[in-house]
């Protein structure tokens, strides 16, 4: 079972033995002429600007916008919230106008 | 006239050598474009301490080399560019290489062999193809790999080491 094994990686091993030299496609000298006189070498492209790391970029920015954005409304709400908490506790020990022009009244007297 | 010739002569190895590398005939040509476009740029700086080959196989390999880590960096973008829709190249795995100068009752095994080699390391990658594929001597593979004798013998060593290991592990 190992020999069988051992001889089949040594099959596999040795595949490359003896192969002939691959040639290059047809017109290979015409294709490099015209690349070099058309000067195609290809450009290295900064990784700042590949699209994966612009669109990346602009789903940051656009997160960051909706988060402020989402905030902003929750402390609205909150202030909004916060109004009513006062007005129905100055209710409920009657703090309201009428009672403190008394008291306001009774501090003068004084 | 003379960089023609120089082409001519030259194009085959250098060809084989990438294709070995990259294993993607296509790329392959690019990368043989692209080394003698840089001997063309640069023919001015070879002062004919090594040999023209030597030469030729040492940029031919540098080339090869990059093209893998560049190919290797777009997979890692690979997940962004899915996600935006921005893909432009297939994201799937290379299928397996076939090199046109096997026989064909060796292509099964070469395929194998050759999906192995894709997953060494940089430097047993290129002694091992430059002695399989291009039949270089030990001696050769120092010059082009700048490095000594010794040294190419250990990096083959470890090749083979390495593509049993990993060759066992496939047929398992």
């Amino acid at each position: 079972m190992n020999t069988d094994k051992n001889k089949k990686l040594e099959e596999i091993l040795s595949s490359l033995d003896g192969s002939r030299r691959a040639a290059v496609p047809g017109f290979f000298y015409t294709r490099l002429k015209a690349r070099m006189e058309k000067g195609l070498e290809p450009v290295k492209q900064s990784w700042v600007l590949r699209p994966a790391f612009a669109f990346s970029a602009l789903v940051v920015v656009l997160l960051v916008n909706a988060a402020v954005i989402l905030k902003g409304d929750a402390a609205k709400e909150n202030t909004v919230a916060d109004t009513e908490n006062f007005q129905s506790l100055a209710a409920e020990y009657r703090l309201n106008d009428n009672n403190n022009a008394i008291l306001f009244d009774i501090n003068q007297d004084k | 006239m003379a960089f023609k010739y120089l082409v001519d002569n030259y194009q085959d190895r250098v060809f084989n050598t990438a294709i070995g590398i990259v294993q993607n005939a296509e790329d392959a040509q690019d990368v043989a474009q692209e080394v003698f476009i840089q001997v063309y740029r640069s023919i001015h700086n070879f002062k004919g301490e090594a040999k023209l080959s030597t030469w030729l196989y040492r940029i031919a390999t540098t080339r090869a080399l990059d093209l893998l880590r560049s190919r290797k960096s777009k997979k890692r973008f690979g997940f962004m560019q899915r996600l935006f829709g921005e893909a432009n190249e297939p994201l799937h795995e290379l299928p397996d290489f076939n090199h046109p100068g096997i026989a064909l009752d060796r292509k099964e095994n070469a395929a194998k062999l050759f999906k192995a080699i894709s997953q060494l390391p940089d430097n047993q990658k290129t002694a091992f193809t430059l002695h399989k594929l291009e039949d270089l001597s030990y001696q050769e593979i120092s010059e082009v790999m700048q490095t000594s004798v010794p040294a190419v013998e250990s990096l083959m060593h470890r090749a083979k080491q390495n593509l049993r290991k990993i060759l066992e592990k496939e047929t398992d």
